[in-house]
């Protein structure tokens, strides 16, 4: 903290003028709090960079992300194009900027196929996913606990049994029967996903399941707040004036606790993608022949004893650890932006 | 104090009978039973074979009715037969696969309790130098990295790249004889599968116990004992400490009963024969019996370890007085 403390005066001192200026808006303190928080800010850039790379996936390699090249397959990852034209393969687009075809900069995998444009395209689904299941799940258990917290009494004690039975049950092997009876086609609803949805309903199915269970420590968190807040002299005072309960909860109780939903949110991010990926690698979640960065793991371990097997699942697996600490850095900063009472360390 | 202990003991038996109901329910819904898959492979089964095999064991009548005799049976100790094994369901679970649950998830919560306190504890006291900042990094890597990836660049790093170095899975290596060297064998078998598998917890509890660390060293009685004139060690590490791990047993105990059910993914990496793996397998060829009897086990265990985190923070810390 005490670093911190000096930046800010010495940037105060040079423009000579106290650092926190009387009339700074809030969302302008948390702006500046979140730029000194360098490792959030890392995070925040590079999350960026990886849902740019996943919304332009087609179009950043010369190959389709299943094109298969069996002449050219466990190809170690390098930059050079290889002068055998069978090993080069042939590609949708001769090259993209110095991406020339035949070029594979993470390597190939057992049949062939670029990992690059695999791990561009599996970002896709992993990202979506995530950002999905978070988004959701935050909003839900926002929901959820504000009911609990602001109506108290039978609801309150209702939603506290219903969290505490669905903490109570193993998650992962309930993931598992979920997923498994969701994918069957001999069960009705799965038979009227597999309907309506077609190819994506691995991908529905992953993330409404996530939603289903991930809800809960967002809406005991926001339950706890809305708890003291309602309390508050604030609340009195819009209740004297004769606001609506409506108006309280929405207008005066869910704004205080948009900070720690928000952090919340990017938290579960990280979350939901570490999820999927399980469950993918289990080969439960996203089937083939979509790509996720889970499913591309789901075989990976076998290859790890041939040559330049382990790049299959390198990669992946790579990518799933930075978007999830990337998410992380920035959960911590948004913390400590949102909260100027809170510091933490970094 | 005992009037609290019955309490939440009696109100451990409401939420395991709904936890059980909705697992039987969940498991009940999937298609396909122990007389279709008969039928599947015997060509002279006929219908009355299967309608009088299907009346014989209950299978004819609604999941509920079903339900009702699972646990009238269940409560007479009765758990009835693994499919995919024709043994009782549960002297598998807790002969052949308990054990080594027990011995993979101990020995990473030992690990995990050992490192993280003094790391935990040295980090916020020297708050804000290169030690504190690697610590937090480290957290932040521990929380973030896929554990089932992790194993696998273990297993690619240990038993492949230096090939022989460690074993790349399993229990223990075919040949071994003799008491210490199955000993030495069985551990070389769990070094890598307790590191993937501690590495959650290691990252939480330090990441824990620093901020607890940090608070309890800003308060009054810190500074009374500095001012006593008592030397820093004993001040740290007799009066900060012993407070800042308290908060810390209530964290452990909520994450126990995660490591016996969460480690499917490590026990499917490292081909490691323990309950997830069991339960895992059991979802997926639909041995309705092994599946119940390790889910009910598992969600008794988080209830037990719940209430018991609950005690252990009331006896150690005299404050807390549950009515």
């Amino acid at each position: 903290m005490s670093r911190a403390k000096r930046r800010t005066t010495e940037k105060g001192a040079s423009k000579g003028q106290s650092p926190i200026t009387a009339g700074e808006s809030y969302w302008r303190g948390v702006w500046r709090r979140f730029r000194r928080h360098r490792l959030a800010m890392l995070g925040g850039s590079v999350l960026l960079i990886f849902v740019l790379g996943a919304i332009l996936a087609p179009w950043l390699t010369p190959y389709n992300f299943s094109r298969q090249n069996r002449r050219n397959m466990f190809a170690p990852p390098s930059f050079s194009v290889p002068t055998d034209p069978r090993l080069v393969g042939t590609c949708e687009r001769p090259a993209v900027l110095w991406f020339k075809c035949g070029m594979h900069p993470f390597g190939t995998d057992d049949l062939g196929r670029d990992i690059l444009a695999r791990v561009l395209q599996g970002g896709r689904v992993s990202l979506v996913v995530g950002f999905i299941a978070a988004t959701v799940s935050t909003l839900l258990g926002t929901f959820i606990g504000a009911m609990a917290g602001f109506l108290g009494g039978f609801v309150d004690a209702v939603i506290g049994r219903c969290i505490e039975i669905m903490l109570s049950i193993p998650q992962l092997p309930l993931l598992l029967i979920l997923v498994g009876l969701l994918a069957n086609p001999e069960v009705r609803l799965a038979a009227i996903l597999s309907e309506a949805l077609g190819d994506a309903k691995s991908i529905v199915i992953i993330i409404g399941v996530i939603i289903v269970l991930s809800w809960m420590s967002t809406a005991r968190l926001v339950r706890g707040q809305i708890l003291s807040l309602r309390e508050r002299e604030f609340v009195e005072a819009a209740k004297g004036i004769g606001a609506s309960r409506l108006r309280i909860v929405f207008r005066h109780l869910l704004p205080n606790v948009a900070s720690i939903v928000i952090v919340q949110a990017t938290l579960m991010l990280g979350e939901a993608i570490l999820i999927e990926s399980g469950l993918s690698f289990l080969g439960l979640g996203i089937q083939p022949p979509a790509v996720s960065w889970g499913n591309m793991l789901s075989r990976a371990q076998g290859f790890l004893y041939y040559p330049n097997g382990v790049y299959i699942a390198l990669f992946p697996g790579l990518f799933i650890f930075l978007t999830v600490l990337c998410a992380n850095f920035l959960g911590d900063g948004l913390r400590d932006a949102l909260d100027p009472r809170h510091y933490s360390s970094l | 104090m005992i009037v609290y202990l019955i309490r939440r003991l009696l109100q451990v038996i409401p939420t395991l009978l709904v936890i059980s109901l909705i697992l039987f329910g969940l498991l009940a819904l999937k298609p396909g039973d122990p007389i279709d898959e008969m039928r599947r492979g015997n060509p002279g089964f006929t219908q009355e074979d299967y309608d009088r095999l299907r009346e014989f064991y209950g299978l004819d009548k609604p999941w509920y009715v079903q339900y009702w005799r699972w646990l009238g049976r269940v409560l007479h100790g009765d758990f009835g037969i693994s499919r995919q094994f024709g043994r009782p369901a549960a002297s598998y679970i807790f002969r052949y696969r308990f054990p080594n649950t027990v011995l993979l998830s101990g020995l990473s919560l030992l690990l995990a309790f050992v490192i993280s306190v003094p790391a935990g504890a040295i980090s916020a006291i020297r708050q804000h130098t290169v030690f504190d900042y690697s610590v937090t990094v480290v957290n932040f890597i521990g929380v973030s990295i896929p554990i089932f990836w992790f194993g696998i660049m273990l297993i690619y790093v240990f038993a492949v790249r230096f090939r022989g170095f460690l074993p790349a899975g399993g229990l223990a290596s075919p040949g071994v004889v003799g008491t210490w060297p199955v000993f030495v064998d069985r551990l070389r078998h769990l070094i890598l599968p307790v590191i993937a598998l501690s590495s959650l917890q290691l990252a939480q509890w330090t990441r824990f116990m620093r901020s607890s660390m940090l608070e309890v060293i800003k308060l009054d009685y810190i500074v009374t004992a500095r001012a006593k004139g008592l030397s820093e060690p004993v001040i740290l590490y007799r009066h900060a400490l012993r407070n800042s791990i308290l908060p810390l047993i209530t964290l452990i105990g909520l994450n126990v009963p995660l490591l016996f059910s969460g480690a499917i993914l490590t026990e499917t990496v490292f081909n490691w024969p323990g309950m997830g793996r069991a339960i895992f397998d059991a979802i997926l060829v639909n041995d309705f019996n092994v599946a119940m009897v390790s889910l009910m086990f598992i969600s008794l265990l988080v209830l037990t370890f719940n209430l018991l985190a609950d005690l252990a923070y009331a006896l150690a810390d005299p404050r807390v007085r549950y009515e």
